[in-house]
């Protein structure tokens, strides 16, 4: 459905480099990355407020150079939605269909489904000004969708929301989809909203692709150190590779002062000996140890203390320090793990990091 | 002294400055001298001269004005930067020497073809209006481009994405979002042009009950010595100018409390 191959494109003296993606018809597709990584760069030239410096943008098998925005037919909706301030709630819906010159006919049946499937009925007369944030949010959605775009575009609409009505919207996008099949390419930099919202994950960094993938792939397995650590994933360290064997390597990591037996993934670039490599370890992977919960097989074990108890929500971080070590390892645990094994600070505990998920990273 | 307070101070000063020059009037104000003035039909044609002048000219400046003003605010294109300066000229050049400008172009060839061809300027109804209009015109883009500043162009870029080609999201979108500040921005460009003086004089002359204006009409009632009769004229414009000047500053509040 759209189609972006090498793709380029200047913002002042930001760059995009050599874009390829594509995204399928009914598809949701997230493109994460920092702020500053070319994200709300890259949706203007998808949509066409931006010129290309190079490539091609496909969409519904057209070429779209030259192509003005209102003749490309995509839904947009921006992150600060720009509801028409002087219009009712009910023109600024049917702003799209009329620009595009549908007949009300062709239009109103939609408009009705959208209106009841989002509740926004009662505020059809009313003007934005008078709107609550998620009814702003709402109707801006049902605006975007009004035309039956096969494609809508958002650029991080939710952002400025509270988490409950993030959530809640989150899910109205995932049910209109699933009603109307509409494809998404959205952009943010919350990594929740891109992880519950895409079905494939593509991160930007500095205006390039750094990795594209199916969301749980891209999730377990970051290509590079760069990208594990905008995932969240705190707990690297560096290391050399000392051994190698079928689909995997042994790493000597001189901060963990021992040798790694870690996985390597099918596909990937087998490192040699000598290679020096990152090995990682996601916060919520590393598992606390006592005698009723003793280490597993092939599980390498670390005795230290915390130093660190931080709580948000019901997530729980604690920090941890190995004996005889120069690292801090973060672990991530709930509420009811932390009662569980009455964890205090200071107090000794081991903790075991699992073969399974431990990463390798060769860049 | 407080520095809020000297700030104040300041602002009444101004109006202290313009109250007591306007003041200063009814020393020589005489109720029957502004009866008779009125009732005069030289009085009379000069007020309705100025009237319809400045409102042709003011609609003349609008039509040219507002898409100018529409262009330099949205969009970056060559010359753009040269457009801006440009704006200012009516107001670095004199009035009486922008007139002579235009004096001067009358006498070269093509202003001589079009006075012949087309309509003539000098010493004429429409002298007065292009004297007006050409001293109006920057002011107007001026206005009209701070007007559409205070409008976010997100909002048409939404309605393009929406399917509204520029000119309907122009129309529909930019256009109703600015229009309390493009209607101050009017009636500001008209009472300027109602008091614009010394070009009219330059291109149009002094010809009682055909190129009088009101502000022309008071200079020529003060060459004669007539101070009653120039009061009475004065008054007359500060009237129809402050009405003018607090409609606009109607207008802008209405827009500050709305955004």
């Amino acid at each position: 459905m759209l189609e972006l191959s090498g793709v380029c494109a200047r913002a002042g003296a930001f760059q995009l480099k050599d874009i390829s993606l594509s995204v399928a018809a009914g598809e949701s597709h997230v493109l994460l990355g920092p702020s500053g990584a070319g994200k709300s760069t890259l949706l203007e030239v998808i949509i066409g407020l931006r010129p290309l410096a190079g490539g091609r943008v496909e969409f519904s098998d057209r070429d779209m150079v030259g192509v003005p925005a209102e003749k490309r037919g995509m839904g947009y909706l921006p992150q600060r939605l720009a509801l028409f301030p002087h219009l009712s709630v009910r023109e600024n819906i049917v702003y799209g269909p009329r620009s595009r010159h549908l007949k009300a006919a062709e239009y109103e049946p939609v408009v009705d489904a959208l209106v009841e499937a989002t509740g926004i009925g009662p505020l059809l007369d009313r003007r934005p000004d008078t709107l609550s944030g998620g009814e702003r949010q709402r109707v801006a959605l049902v605006r975007a969708l009004a035309a039956r775009p096969p494609l809508l575009l958002l650029d991080e609409p939710f952002s400025a929301l509270n988490e409950s009505l993030r959530h809640e919207l989150w899910r109205l996008l995932k049910t209109l989809q699933a009603k109307y099949g509409f494809a998404i390419l959205m952009i943010t930099h919350d990594l929740s909203e891109g992880f519950f919202l895409g079905d494939h994950i593509t991160v930007l960094i500095d205006g390039a692709i750094q990795q594209t993938g199916a969301r749980d792939a891209v999730w377990r397995n970051p290509a590079t150190v760069a990208i594990a650590e905008y995932l969240g994933i705190r707990n690297i360290f560096g290391g050399t590779v000392v051994g190698v064997e079928s689909q995997a390597v042994v790493v000597d990591c001189p901060t963990l002062g021992t040798q790694l037996n870690v996985a390597v993934l099918p596909g990937t670039p087998q490192p040699v000996i000598g290679a020096v490599v990152s090995v990682g370890i996601r916060a919520e992977f590393v598992v606390l140890r006592d005698a009723n919960h003793p280490p597993k097989e092939g599980e390498f074990v670390l005795e230290g203390q915390f130093s660190a108890v931080t709580v948000a929500g019901t997530d729980v971080t604690l920090v941890f320090e190995p004996d005889g070590k120069d690292l801090v390892l973060e672990i991530g645990v709930n509420r009811r793990l932390l009662r569980r094994f009455g964890v205090k600070v200071g107090q000794p505990v081991t903790v075991g990091l699992p073969r399974r998920d431990l990463l390798l990273f060769t860049s | 002294m407080r520095f809020r307070h000297i700030c104040i101070v300041c602002a009444l000063a101004v109006l202290a400055i313009y109250g007591l020059l306007i003041a200063s009037l009814f020393y020589f104000f005489d109720g029957s001298t502004v009866l008779s003035a009125l009732g005069s039909r030289r009085v009379l044609f000069s007020i309705q001269v100025s009237l319809v002048a400045a409102t042709v000219a003011t609609g003349l400046a609008l039509v040219l004005a507002v898409p100018a003003a529409y262009a330099l605010s949205r969009y970056r294109f060559r010359g753009r930067e040269a457009v801006d300066a440009i704006l200012e000229f009516p107001i670095i050049v004199s009035p009486a020497a922008l007139g002579a400008i235009i004096l001067i172009f009358f006498a070269n060839p093509m202003g001589e073809w079009m006075q012949e061809h087309l309509l003539q300027f000098v010493f004429a109804f429409a002298g007065i209006v292009l004297a007006q209009f050409i001293t109006v015109l920057g002011v107007a883009v001026r206005f009209m481009k701070t007007a559409f500043d205070q409008v976010p162009p997100r909002y048409e870029t939404v309605a393009r994405t929406l399917g509204a080609s520029p000119s309907r999201a122009f129309f529909t979108i930019g256009l109703p979002l600015a229009r309390r500040g493009l209607l101050a921005s009017g009636v500001l460009t008209w009472a300027k042009a109602l008091g614009e003086f010394g070009a009219t004089i330059t291109v149009a002359g002094t010809m009682a009950m055909r190129t009088e204006t009101l502000p022309v009409a008071i200079f020529m009632r003060l060459s004669s010595a007539d101070i009653e009769g120039t009061v009475a004229l004065i008054l007359v414009l500060v009237v129809i100018g402050l009405v003018a000047l607090y409609a606009a500053k109607f207008l802008f509040r209405e827009r500050r409390a709305r955004t």
